[in-house]
C-alpha cells in the first residue's frame, strides 16, 4: 500500500474531491463539439450568494456567479 | 337632491339583516354609506362592487400563479427522481446513521426564497431546532448553515449565534450539479464538522412532502465507527485498487457524498416548494371564488332592496297625489 506521503497531487495543492470533479468535468465540457459545448455550458451557471456569520451577524456577502453583476 | 334623501328614509325602514352580514365591508371612502338613526349601517352597491372587482383579481392571480407552479414542477420533478440514485449506493455502502453521537454537528437547513409557498419552510425550521435540541449538550456543539431567504429570517430570531454560514439566491439559474457542489464546496472548506445533518422536505406526492434528514459522516468518524463494527466494519472487506489509501478513499468518498446528498436535497425541496405552492394557491382561489359568492349575494340585495324603497316611494307619493285630489 502507498505510504501516508502520497497524497494524490490535487489534495496536496489544497482541493477537495469536490473540485477535482468539478475541473475534471470542465474539461470534458470543452471538449465536445457544438452546439453540444454551448448547451452544456449554459446548463452548468453556478449563481449563489454566500455570507458567513460570525456573533450573530452576517458578514458582507460574497457573491459566487459566473455571470457577475455589473 | 329630494331623491337622495327620500333614500335615506327608505333605508332606516329595512330590516337590519341586509345589514348584519357586510358589517364589515364599510370603507370611509364612499359617500354613499351612513348611519341610521337606529345604528343601522347599510352599504351602498359601490362599495361592494369595488371589493368583487379586486377579489376577482386577486382570484386570477393566485391561478396564475397556480399554473406558473405546476409547470415548474413538472420540470424539476423528473430531474428529482432521477438524483436519487445518485446518494442510493452512497448509503448502501456505508449505512445511514441519523442517531450517530458525535461532538460537532453542523446542521444545513434548506428552504425557499420566495414566499407564499404554505409551511413548508416553518417545518424545515422546526426540525432544525428540535436536532439542535437532540444534539446540544456538555461537549458537543451544533451550528446552522442556512440555504435560503425564509429560513434565514426564521432562525435569525432566536438562533443567530449558532449560525456559521446563509446562503441566497441558489434558484436564480436552474439548479444543476455544479452549482450545489460548489456550495458543497464551500460549506466543507469553512466549517468544520464530525457530522453533518441536512435538513428539507422530501417530495413524495404533489401534496405530500416529509421533512427529512440526510446524514453524512465525516471521514474521521467513519474510520472510527468502521472499528466498532457494523456496516461500516465491512469496509475492509473491500478490495483497494491504485495506489491510495482506505484514510484517502473515505475522505473522497465523504466528500462526494455530501454534495450528492446535497444535490438531491436541493432538488427535493424545490419539487416540494412548487408543490405546496401550488396547494397553496389553489386554496386560495376556492376562498376567493366563495368569497366572490357571498359578495354578489350581498350586492344583489342590495340592489332589490333599494329598488323596492324607490318603488314605495314612487307609490306611496302617487297615492298620497291621489288622496289628496
Amino acid at each position: 500500500m502507498a505510504s501516508n506521503a502520497a497524497v494524490p497531487f490535487w489534495r496536496a495543492a489544497g482541493m477537495t474531491y469536490i473540485t477535482y470533479s468539478n475541473i475534471c468535468a470542465n474539461l470534458v465540457r470543452n471538449c465536445l463539439k457544438e452546439p453540444f459545448k454551448a448547451e452544456s455550458i449554459n446548463r452548468e451557471k453556478v449563481h449563489f450568494s454566500l455570507s458567513k456569520w460570525s456573533d450573530g451577524k452576517p458578514q458582507k456577502p460574497v457573491l459566487r456567479s459566473d455571470t457577475p453583476q455589473v | 337632491m329630494a331623491m337622495a334623501v327620500f333614500r335615506r328614509e327608505g333605508r332606516r325602514l329595512l330590516p337590519s339583516i341586509a345589514a348584519r352580514p357586510i358589517a364589515a365591508i364599510r370603507s370611509p371612502l364612499s359617500s354613499d354609506q351612513e348611519e341610521g338613526l337606529l345604528g343601522v349601517r347599510s352599504i351602498s352597491t359601490q362599495v361592494v362592487r369595488n371589493r368583487m372587482k379586486s377579489v376577482k383579481n386577486i382570484q386570477k392571480i393566485t391561478k396564475a400563479m397556480k399554473m406558473v407552479a405546476a409547470s415548474k414542477l413538472r420540470a424539476v420533478q423528473g430531474r428529482a427522481e432521477n438524483s436519487r440514485g445518485l446518494w442510493q449506493p452512497f448509503t448502501a455502502l456505508l449505512g445511514d446513521n441519523p442517531s450517530i453521537d458525535v461532538k460537532k454537528s453542523v446542521v444545513v437547513t434548506l428552504s425557499s426564497d420566495k414566499g407564499l409557498c404554505g409551511g413548508i419552510n416553518s417545518t424545515v425550521v422546526k426540525v432544525s431546532r428540535a436536532l439542535y435540541k437532540l444534539n446540544a449538550g456538555p461537549e458537543k456543539e451544533v451550528q446552522f448553515v442556512i440555504v435560503g431567504e425564509k429560513a434565514k429570517a426564521i432562525m435569525f430570531r432566536d438562533s443567530k449565534n449558532d449560525i456559521v454560514l446563509s446562503v441566497t439566491e441558489l434558484n436564480k439559474n436552474p439548479l444543476n450539479y455544479a452549482q450545489v457542489s460548489v456550495l458543497a464546496d464551500d460549506i466543507l472548506k469553512n466549517v468544520e464538522f464530525d457530522a453533518l445533518r441536512i435538513v428539507y422536505n422530501k417530495f413524495h406526492s404533489v401534496v405530500a412532502f416529509l421533512p427529512t434528514v440526510s446524514t453524512v459522516l465525516s471521514p474521521e468518524i467513519i474510520e472510527k465507527e468502521s472499528e466498532i463494527g457494523g456496516k461500516l466494519g465491512e469496509l475492509d472487506s473491500y478490495e483497494i485498487e491504485g495506489g491510495e489509501t482506505k484514510g484517502e478513499i473515505l475522505q473522497n468518498l465523504a466528500e462526494f457524498q455530501f454534495s450528492c446528498v446535497m444535490f438531491n436535497a436541493v432538488l427535493e425541496n424545490a419539487c416540494s416548494e412548487m408543490g405546496a405552492r401550488m396547494s397553496a394557491m389553489d386554496s386560495s382561489s376556492r376562498n376567493a371564488g366563495e368569497m366572490l359568492d357571498r359578495l354578489t349575494l350581498t350586492y344583489n340585495r342590495t340592489r332589490q332592496a333599494s329598488i323596492t324603497t324607490e318603488l314605495i316611494e314612487i307609490i306611496s307619493g302617487a297615492s298620497a297625489l291621489e288622496a289628496a285630489k
